[in-house]
């Protein structure tokens, strides 16, 4: 099966980036990891059936499982908003994580 | 019926709780005389009840409270519960008539009179309880209500009450212990019951345990050493809370708990050692400290202490006498010590201080309160008749009984002896020192009148400790009573007079009067050479100290597993994983457990994405450049849209596509504010990270390999595929899970995208402005001063003002004037895609989340199309968006509730030819949650500072809430200033042209975060 190859670029790719000091590489490794778990979720409806599951237009024979495609649509919005939420952290500071803690301007919780 | 007088009592005084802050609002310092009048009332009707106790019996009533946990709401009047509650009672009226004239008259002190009021509740809750968790629960309520009081104490209050609270809660948590304990080992939460288990005689263990458990939190509340810092602390709050929780009523919850424990440990002997070595440690501690104190409301709570420690370790001997005793001068202690304090009060009013060297002698212009005082004070000492002489006479007996070898009796008398001497001296000093050897000139100090109430509130519990000492026979039958309630099963017989006859305890007595008197005669030097701390550090410091040491200490265990650094924590788990997952797939290859995979499930087209991801991931992975990694990283989203596609999934592709779009935009926002390019890696470390990538990369691949695609379709797809489109009524059987069968999850995931909306708020809000904002080095700019700064100039040498080239970099406004333009066209047909897409949805490829997507397309256009960072939308519309979005999702789940019985189940209908079901209102609550979210992204990291402006409040709450008035302070809530009308600018592009001629900015979409309204314009 030729995506598990895809899907094992993506995690060594991910691993690689999310080792990395800077948060913004991180970010992006979270991101690759995430497009190979997507992958890897829809290969649990079996790719050797790859129609659309619309009820119309294709034939229920053919039609991928619909099931994992719920479940991946969910997970990429979810990675969309831990994405936004990280880069939020990446931008905290000036030089990207890989130094010092930024500053909050607040006093220390003693 | 007498047994409902106890629900009654309570009832009551709950009843007050509740009326007090509407008196207060209307009485002002009055309510203290309701409040006094409800006490005595609630002493009146439990009157009959505490008649049948004096009788010998005992009155129960309870009412089922968690039935489940066998928890009864269970009142019991025994003969220490009637002791105690009168005490609270009576000693609670006198102090808060007193308090009614203490008190400033004009402002309602609503606080003061609504926690003495749950104070008091909560303190007769606490004698009269039954039942383990009620009395656990009252318990902590006389720690919050003390803990408030202090708090109330103005500046000097606040650390004190802090530390209160630190001392108190730590006995609470071991008294939740011990109860936790007892209510396993004894199976039930009834106090009495718990209390008369043979667990006690034979699991010595356990039961020695459970004695220190119980010990510890008496000893915190009753500020006995080490717990007794918080008792000075405590001083911070005013005179009347002195004098009634510290004096009469909190302290003396921690005696009764020891007191209420003495049938079960009476006889254990970490229980009498540590009460008497501790009682009389602290006695001795107490009084010498009490000798060195300068102000006088401080050194009555040394004495406080000292007393108190006294009768621990009375309570510590166990016999029936001793208990006699201790519940004797518990009474007297109340007494004499209530009315000091209220005495101490009426010198602070007078002369307006506490300190002994500032006060003059007083004993001339206040004669009546030097009598009193004498008098409290005589009777604190253990002078003849006064009650204090009896009670006292009746410890030394007591602790010369002390269980063990002869000599611990004598032993513990003369320690008590000892600290007795201490405490005639600090008596000595207290009348002495207020009232006759005052050095200040009268005149410098004038002497204010006394309001006569409040010297008749403050002597009544001293004048009474007179006759009380003379007919002390009275109290033969509380005592009884109190003893049998403190032993079970036993008969004492106490008899309490002045004279006994000459006893060891009369001898002690003498001795202390003598050197007493020696103390008077040589009192002004003796005093002077104490006034001195003996050690170099107090209560607080020593709190201070152990609060630094844990925190040290937990930072020491911090730095075990700190996350400075990710790889340290991702390192050994992703070698597990690999590890795991290569030996176990090689495990089931070598076993041939693997099922042939089913036919045909590759693709050619698999094979062309494999290469270009395999392209796009190395280029993203070794591109030093941010920008270059941000385009591998695209390029590869894109290649996994494609594979998506290719397996089928048009929904997910379409959303990967957007959600791809949406995520580079932001990442750019983000990318203009930190360096260009990534920080170096050491060559050794990117080896080894590369070597644990590959690993683990192939570890995915090898398990994904081995198991997926060795089975047919599963049932469930094959259930949805066929049943689904009959069920919902929507062909594209995706969506249909999302809004329908699996709404639920979908609702999650909303809330996910919700809360990350809030998120963003919340942190950002918290940052400084010059933390958000690139680096100040990196304004190298030299020329151009409008330029934003931290983009340097370009090294090209620039033409002159007014040439195009000079234009182009720094008067921007013009390059963006072809995407308004481009906007104005796309904008309205982007709204129109995304409402198609919206509608689609349940048939085809599309549905709220598809379209929010779009619809941010419109955001994102905005944003770019301008030329200063501007925030999109009006303030606070996100978090509107955000809010009504999961609101609306949520209404719609009700809706299924409601009419179909079950949460999110969607209702179907047919208006006309058109097919309508519920689920789209859901699919509406998505989308208005996303476009939400997209717009806080924008809004608050899209948006920098500019050189020019000079912003009054941090970005980020400019940004939320619109223009905020006033200073630099953030605030939460605030109505924004009625937003400016925007006029000044002329007309937005493609509506007029006139800016082509007059060369002058044109309006632009959203709003300025931080640039002056006059800025604009320039």
């Amino acid at each position: 099966m030729i995506i598990s190859a895809t899907i094992a670029v993506l995690v060594g790719g991910g691993v690689y980036l999310l080792l990395a000091r800077s948060m913004v590489q991180a970010v992006f490794g979270i991101t690759l990891i995430s497009h190979a778990a997507n992958l890897i979720l829809l290969l649990s409806g079996v790719p050797a059936w790859r129609g659309e599951p619309l009820a119309d237009r294709t034939d229920p024979a053919l039609a991928g499982d619909p099931l994992p495609m719920a479940f991946v649509l969910t997970a990429i919005v979810i990675t969309l908003a831990v994405t936004v939420f990280m880069l939020m952290m990446a931008v905290l500071g000036h030089n990207d994580d890989t130094r010092r803690t930024p500053a909050t301007g607040e006093t220390r919780d003693r | 019926m007498t047994s409902m007088t106890l629900p009654y009592t309570v009832l009551l005084l709950v009843v007050a709780v509740i009326a007090t802050p509407a008196l207060a609002g209307t009485l002002r310092r009055n309510t203290g005389w309701v409040l006094a009048a409800v006490y005595l009332a609630a002493g009146a009707v439990f009157l009959p009840a505490a008649a049948r106790v004096l009788d010998g019996d005992v009155m129960r009533w309870s009412m089922p409270w968690v039935p489940s946990l066998n928890v009864s709401f269970a009142l019991r009047a025994d003969g220490l519960g009637v002791v105690f509650t009168y005490i609270a009672l009576v000693i609670g009226a006198v102090v808060l008539c007193y308090a009614s004239r203490y008190l400033e008259a004009g402002p309602p002190h609503r606080g003061f009179f609504l926690v003495m009021a749950s104070f008091t509740a909560s303190m007769v809750g606490l004698v009269l309880a039954d039942d383990l968790i009620v009395l656990f629960i009252c318990w902590e309520l006389t720690s919050l209500a003390s803990f408030l009081l202090i708090a109330q104490g103005g500046r000097g209050g606040q650390l004190a009450s802090m530390r209160t609270l630190f001392l108190t809660f730590v006995g609470g948590l071991t008294l939740l212990i011990a109860v936790a304990l007892i209510v396993l080992r004894t199976g039930t939460t009834t106090l009495s019951a718990a209390l008369a288990d043979p667990i006690w005689s034979t699991d010595p263990a356990f039961t020695s345990v459970v004695a220190v458990l119980v010990l510890t939190a008496g000893f915190t509340k009753s500020a006995q050493f080490p717990f007794h810092v918080w008792l000075p602390d405590a001083m911070a709050a005013s005179t009347p809370v002195s004098a009634y929780l510290h004096a009469a009523a909190v302290v003396k919850a921690g005696i009764f708990l020891l007191m209420r424990f003495s049938p079960a440990f009476h006889a254990t002997p970490v229980w009498n050692v540590a009460l008497i070595t501790v009682g009389l440690f602290t006695a001795t501690l107490g009084a010498w400290f009490a000798l060195q104190q300068l102000d006088l409301k401080k050194l009555m709570a040394y004495s406080t202490v000292s007393q108190l420690g006294l009768i621990v370790a009375t309570i510590g001997v166990g016999t029936q006498a001793a208990l006699a005793a201790a519940v004797l001068h518990t009474i007297a202690h109340a007494l004499f010590k209530s009315g000091l304090f209220m005495m101490v009060g009426v010198i602070d009013h007078a002369v307006h201080t506490r300190d002994l060297r500032r006060l003059p002698p007083l004993a001339k212009a206040m004669p009546l309160s030097f009598a009193v005082t004498a008098l409290g004070a005589a009777s604190m000492a253990g002078i003849p008749p006064l009650l204090g002489f009896v009670s006292k006479e009746s410890l030394l007996g007591a602790l010369h009984g002390a269980p063990g070898p002869a000599w611990t009796g004598w032993v513990a008398l003369i320690a008590a002896g000892f600290a007795s001497v201490l405490t005639f001296a600090y008596c000595t000093k207290i009348v002495f020192g207020a009232f006759i050897d005052g050095t200040t000139d009268p005149a410098e100090r004038p002497i204010h009148p006394t309001e006569r109430l409040m010297l008749l509130a403050a002597s009544l519990p001293i004048l009474a400790s007179v006759p009380l000492g003379l007919i002390a026979g009275v109290f033969d039958i509380p005592l009884t009573q109190a003893v049998r309630a403190a032993l079970f099963g036993s008969y004492p017989d106490p008899h309490v007079a002045l004279w006994h006859g000459i006893t060891p305890e009369l001898v002690v007595t003498l001795l202390i009067f003598t050197v007493g008197a020696m103390l008077i005669a040589t009192r002004k030097r003796l005093f002077a050479r104490l006034e001195h701390d003996s050690l170099p550090f107090d209560g607080a410091q020593a709190i201070a100290a152990l609060v630094r040491s844990l925190r040290r200490a937990g930072l020491a265990v911090v730095r075990l597993v700190e996350a400075d650094n990710p790889s340290r924590h991702l390192t050994p788990i992703l070698t597990v994983f690999a590890l795991v997952v290569l030996v176990g797939v090689g495990g089931l290859l070598r076993e041939g457990a693997l099922p042939q995979p089913v036919p045909g499930l590759s693709r050619p087209i698999d094979g062309v994405l494999l290469v270009l991801v395999t392209g796009a991931v190395f280029v993203a992975c070794v591109a030093r450049s941010r920008l270059t990694a941000v385009v591998a990283l695209s390029t590869t989203g894109i290649l996994a849209t494609a594979q998506i596609l290719a397996l089928g999934a048009a929904d997910v592709a379409l959303t990967q596509l957007l959600v791809e779009a949406l995520t580079v935009i932001v990442v750019m926002l983000v990318l203009q504010k930190l360096p260009v390019r990534f920080g170096p890696t050491p060559p050794a470390r990117r080896l080894g990270t590369a070597t644990l990538a590959a690993f683990v990369g192939l570890a995915a691949g090898a398990g994904t390999w081995a198991l997926a695609g060795r089975r047919p379709r599963s049932e469930l797809a094959h259930w949805y595929l066929s049943e689904a489109p009959d069920i919902s009524g929507g062909a594209n059987v995706v969506n249909v899970i999302l809004v329908e069968f699996r709404a639920l999850d979908t609702l999650g995931e909303l809330s996910v995208l919700g809360m990350t909306g809030i998120a963003l708020i919340a942190v950002l809000s918290t940052v400084r402005d010059r933390e958000l904002d690139p680096h100040p080095t990196a304004r190298t700019s030299g020329q151009g001063r409008a330029m934003n700064r931290w983009q340097s100039t370009p090294d090209l040498p620039l033409r002159a003002r007014h040439t195009p080239a000079y234009r182009a970099i720094h008067e921007s406004w013009g390059n963006v004037v072809g995407l308004q333009l481009m906007l104005r066209l796309v904008g309205p047909l982007l709204i129109m895609v995304s409402a198609f897409l919206f509608w689609r949805g349940h048939n085809s490829p599309g549905g709220g989340f598809i379209a929010a997507l779009v619809a941010s397309a419109i955001v994102g256009l905005m944003y770019l199309s301008t030329s200063r960072d501007r925030a999109i939308g009006p303030p606070r519309l996100p978090i509107h968006l955000i809010s009504a979005g999961v609101l609306v999702a949520v209404v719609a789940g009700f809706i299924g509730l409601i009419f179909k019985g079950s949460f999110l189940q969607p209702i179907h209908g047919h208006v006309g030819a058109v097919h309508l079901t519920t689920a789209m209102i859901f699919d509406a609550g998505v989308f208005t949650a996303v476009l939400g979210l997209v717009m806080v992204a924008f809004n608050l990291l899209g948006t920098t500072q500019l050189l020019s402006a000079e912003a009054t409040r941090e970005r980020v709450d400019q940004t939320v809430e619109g223009k905020l008035p006033g200073p630099l302070e953030t605030v939460r809530g605030e109505r924004a200033h009625p937003r400016p009308k925007r006029s000044e600018n002329g007309r937005r592009v493609g509506v007029g042209t006139a800016f082509l001629a007059r060369d002058r900015q044109p309006r632009e979409p959203g709003r300025d975060t931080d640039v002056p309204s006059k800025e604009e314009s320039r």
